[in-house]
């Protein structure tokens, strides 16, 4: 039962995902995002640190797998909750998703 | 299907809110990878550390934060106290001063002309009244003025008189101007010096190495046939913290005669003495002291038509025109130069009287009589 249920809500949030990556509703979302960290200094501060894994490993040896390994996870840390504070991120953007997300979840229970 | 409907109907908000929140974060991931690819590519194409400067300029540019100075390290008020070389009369200018210091000294810009044709037709009012001084086609060619009458310490209201009855921009004018400028200060045939420096201190500054606006001349720069006929004119006393001559009157009332004989003295040796007497040293032909005397050989020069009140002027002018300075030096400059002109002018139309007349330690007076004869 359990199973199942878990596998409805993947389904579901599947189903959502694609509703909104077909309405274009994610692209936008996500343009909106990038322009908040931008706005609230998270891609300076990030660029900052890439600039010292940069140093760090020699400017020739980066690979793209280095760069990832490294900045995610401080993207998604500490700095990155305080940014989101400061620019609201959480309050407009999720606020923006929720609503999105709702809506795309009525309309499949009628196709579901 | 039933029991997916019965499941989904089942779903409350916050599942819905855990799903959005899932997405969120998918966006999230997706906008730090994106950002990796783009600092991945600046790296391999050599953009990426292009907006940085090297460290030996970090510390050029560095932000200044001591008091007194701004941000790049300049003193406020620097340019205040600088002096700048003028390269045209090679004076040491106040900056702030320059640009208006350079309008007068080379005589453009509007205030220039404006005061340069002002003091043209003063030194011409100036050139009329001594007149013995004066050339022969300045005399002729001016107009009728009422410039022989006015004192020259009244020298503003000379302007506003002569001014409707002479065309300050007439060629005659340029003539005169010309006339001045071209006579150096060098030469001993220094008539017109005595007309630039006024009582009032009001200069022509035609030439602007020697004379400036103020009151006063630098006497070093002055020859000694110069200084010679300066103090026989003017005051002559060197002010303390100006360091130039006074270029009043001899009889000026901020110096003593003292302080007159001591200048002379100290310029033209020990034997210099104030023109008062010394023109009794240089005219042993006739006694200047005697104005009578000198009343009745005007009048014997054929003059016989003027005036007790135009003698008495032209007396004087007689003395000034010929260095010498008996009991009103200021009138000297001032009164009835015209009268005097007249005098000459009638004197049988002396060719010598009408021209510029050189200003020799020796007075010409013995050659003028001897024309006469």
């Amino acid at each position: 039962m359990v199973v199942s249920k878990m596998n409805k809500d993947a389904q579901m949030r599947a189903a959502i995902n694609q509703k909104l990556i077909e309405t274009g509703e994610r692209e936008r979302l996500k343009e909106l995002l990038r322009a908040k960290l931008i706005e609230c200094g998270w891609k300076d501060q990030l660029k900052a640190h890439c600039k010292e894994v940069i140093k760090e490993k020699g400017l020739e040896h980066v690979t793209v797998d280095d760069l990832v390994a490294e900045i995610t996870p401080k993207g998604r840390g500490k700095e990155y909750k305080l940014c989101e504070r400061k620019c609201g991120l959480r309050h407009d953007l999720f606020s923006l998703l929720l609503v999105q997300v709702f809506f795309f979840f009525n309309k499949e229970k009628h196709s579901f | 299907m039933k029991m997916e409907e019965m499941s989904l109907s089942g779903l409350d908000n916050s599942k819905l809110e855990a799903i959005a929140q899932e997405i969120y974060a998918d966006l999230v991931e997706d906008s730090c990878l994106g950002f990796c690819f783009e600092v991945h590519r600046a790296v391999k194409c050599g953009y990426f550390f292009l907006d940085d400067t090297d460290p030996e300029s970090m510390k050029d540019f560095e932000i200044v934060d001591q008091p007194g100075l701004d941000i790049f390290g300049q003193v406020f008020n620097q340019w205040k106290s600088k002096e700048c070389v003028c390269p045209n009369c090679s004076r040491s200018i106040a900056a702030s001063r320059f640009a208006p210091h350079l309008e007068k000294c080379l005589g453009m810009g509007r205030n220039s002309s404006r005061i340069a044709n002002r003091r043209i037709a003063n030194s011409n009012n100036m050139n009329k009244s001594e007149s013995d001084q004066e050339d022969n086609d300045d005399i002729n060619d001016n107009d009728w003025s009422y410039g022989s009458e006015k004192k020259a310490k009244k020298r503003k209201s000379d302007k506003l008189w002569y001014l409707p009855f002479q065309n300050p921009n007439s060629p005659r004018r340029s003539k005169s101007l010309k006339h001045k400028n071209g006579f150096s200060v060098c030469t001993s045939a220094s008539n017109t010096l005595p007309l630039l420096f006024s009582s009032s201190g009001e200069l022509s500054n035609s030439d602007p190495f020697k004379y400036n606006n103020s009151t006063g001349i630098s006497y070093e720069t002055l020859g000694p046939e110069e200084l010679r006929s300066l103090l026989t004119t003017q005051c002559g006393v060197i002010s303390e913290h100006t360091k130039k001559m006074c270029t009043r009157s001899l009889r000026c009332p901020q110096h003593t005669d003292e302080q007159r004989r001591a200048v002379r003295i100290y310029f033209l040796g020990p034997s210099a003495v104030l023109p008062e007497v010394e023109s009794s040293l240089d005219n042993d032909s006739f006694d200047m002291t005697d104005s009578q005397a000198l009343i009745s050989r005007l009048q014997w020069d054929g003059s016989s038509d003027l005036s007790p009140s135009d003698s008495g002027s032209s007396k004087t002018s007689e003395n000034q025109g010929w260095g010498l300075g008996t009991n009103s030096s200021e009138s000297r400059k001032t009164k009835k130069k015209k009268s005097h002109l007249s005098l000459v002018g009638t004197a049988s139309g002396l060719g010598s009287n009408k021209k510029k007349k050189p200003k020799p330690p020796a007075p010409p007076t013995p050659s003028i009589y001897d024309d006469i004869n």
